[in-house]
């Protein structure tokens, strides 16, 4: 226990870095999702069996394969990339895949009336879509969205393996200089747990406020 | 002002629009009847492009639309289309997620780019001419059938149509809320609106329409001032059809 307190610090600022990794991952990854998800269902062939063939690959192989790529595999290549860029990347097109499904399912729940009553009154296909379509999408899909965040910030854990230095390799890092396992794994398990259900209230709050707007 | 001519429509093997042509002056109020299933609601779809005819052409004002157009000439038309008419829906497809003022401005000021102030005023008017003004701020859910209905024509007139597409307004509400709907729809009608309505009210259309229209098996059976009309219609179809109508308690 002590030993844990001695190096809190340390642990924290893996803490700190998984955060990181999952918050930008996120972001990223929703852009990417947003995108596939609009370009399944409105690009024309070549470009909805683009995306589509991308959210196949993505969720048909493991993520840790898909992270050995970026930072293994592309140096073959001449692209060598820092681990923590090639962390980012690489959980990006990953959860991008995901949320994609997400956002998909959201859209296509939106009544065709919305559509329909937009389109009558001269709004454009894509003005229909961001004013009318997407803020409803939103709602059905915050929810699901916030369990893959929840997700994610598990996940993370992977990169260890690529030598980011977050949450587990802190850990791996410290046991590896105190020769004591379970006290590090324990107290990194309590972290991911806070972080887990810290976000999970936060998600509570805003569904509870986004089914109040009407 | 509307000209439709030779218009087919199919959905898969089934012909729903079967050369339909027809001539609506402006100012005019065209009631199209029909049993369902008899093309009615997408003759009038076909108005403001919402429905693809695979032959024929529309032409209100000095848009022209044609079936054999190239898509992109198309899409320009169906928007210029869409600038000249208003629909109101059976489901009434307010927007759950914004005001009901909100509702009513978000149009002109995407469309038209109109600056907010602007826009509220317009609709501030039009929410008070259809008896809603004190509901400006509050979210479609909380309206009634009717209210939303009410609302929903506040929204297309805030894109000053010149013409009103109306698909079957009163079909989801209640019987004892059709009544404010129709009631703002007559008073459109006073004011000169050019009005096409689908419905099944039949003594909406006695007392407003300048013309029926009534449709079967996709194609238009016959047509003529409502007093004629009802009194004795010249198809068989029509009498039939008629009769169903006495019968059901509406």
């Amino acid at each position: 226990m002590k030993l844990v307190m001695d190096n809190l610090g340390f642990l924290f600022t893996g803490a700190y870095y998984t955060l990181l990794i999952t918050i930008v991952s996120m972001f990223f990854g929703l852009f990417i999702g947003l995108f596939t998800a609009i370009a399944r269902l409105k690009g024309n062939r070549l470009i909805a069996g683009i995306a589509r063939v991308y959210v196949s690959i993505i969720r048909g192989t493991p993520i840790i394969v898909q992270i050995f790529i970026i930072y293994y595999g592309l140096p073959d290549y001449g692209i060598a990339l820092q681990p923590m860029t090639a962390a980012y990347i690489s959980l990006s097109i990953n959860i991008g895949a995901y949320l994609s499904e997400t956002i998909r399912g959201a859209i296509l729940s939106v009544d065709k009336g919305q559509t329909e009553a937009a389109l009558s009154l001269g709004l454009t296909p894509w003005q229909t879509l961001r004013k009318v379509v997407l803020p409803q999408a939103a709602r059905t899909a915050i929810p699901p969205m916030g369990n893959t965040f929840i997700g994610m910030l598990k996940e993370t854990s992977l990169v260890s393996i690529v030598t980011v230095t977050e949450l587990l390799r802190s850990a791996q890092l410290l046991i590896a200089q105190y020769y004591v396992a379970m006290p590090f794994y324990l107290a990194i398990a309590v972290m991911y747990w806070v972080m887990s259900t810290g976000f999970s209230a936060i998600l509570n709050v805003i569904e509870r406020k986004l089914s109040k707007a009407y | 002002m509307i000209e439709v001519s030779h218009l087919s429509k199919s959905f898969g093997s089934l012909s729903v629009l079967k050369d339909v042509s027809l001539n609506i002056r402006q100012g005019e109020i065209v009631v199209l009847l029909g049993p369902s299933g008899s093309g009615k609601s997408t003759l009038l779809r076909c108005l403001n492009g919402l429905e693809q005819a695979d032959a024929g052409s529309v032409r209100i004002d000095s848009v022209h639309i044609e079936a054999a157009m190239r898509a992109k000439e198309r899409k320009k038309a169906v928007h210029e289309l869409r600038s000249l008419t208003g629909m109101v829906f059976q489901s009434f497809n307010l927007f759950p997620h914004l005001t009901v003022l909100d509702n009513v401005i978000m149009a002109p000021m995407t469309v038209k780019n109109m600056p907010k102030e602007q826009a509220i005023d317009i609709a501030e008017k039009l929410l008070g001419k259809v008896g809603l003004a004190e509901k400006r701020d509050e979210y479609p859910s909380r309206l009634s059938g009717g209210q939303q209905q009410r609302v929903a024509i506040a929204r297309a007139l805030a894109m000053e149509p010149k013409i009103m597409l109306f698909d079957e307004p009163t079909s989801a509400l209640d019987p004892e809320l059709t009544g404010e709907v129709l009631q703002v729809m007559r008073q459109l009608a006073e004011e000169g609106m050019t009005m096409v309505v689908v419905t099944h009210e039949m003594k909406f259309a006695q007392e407003v329409a300048n013309r029926i229209v009534f449709m079967s098996e996709g194609i238009i059976q016959e047509e003529g001032a409502p007093e004629y009309f009802f009194a004795g219609p010249k198809t068989e179809r029509a009498r039939k059809f008629l009769r169903q109508m006495a019968q059901e308690p509406v």
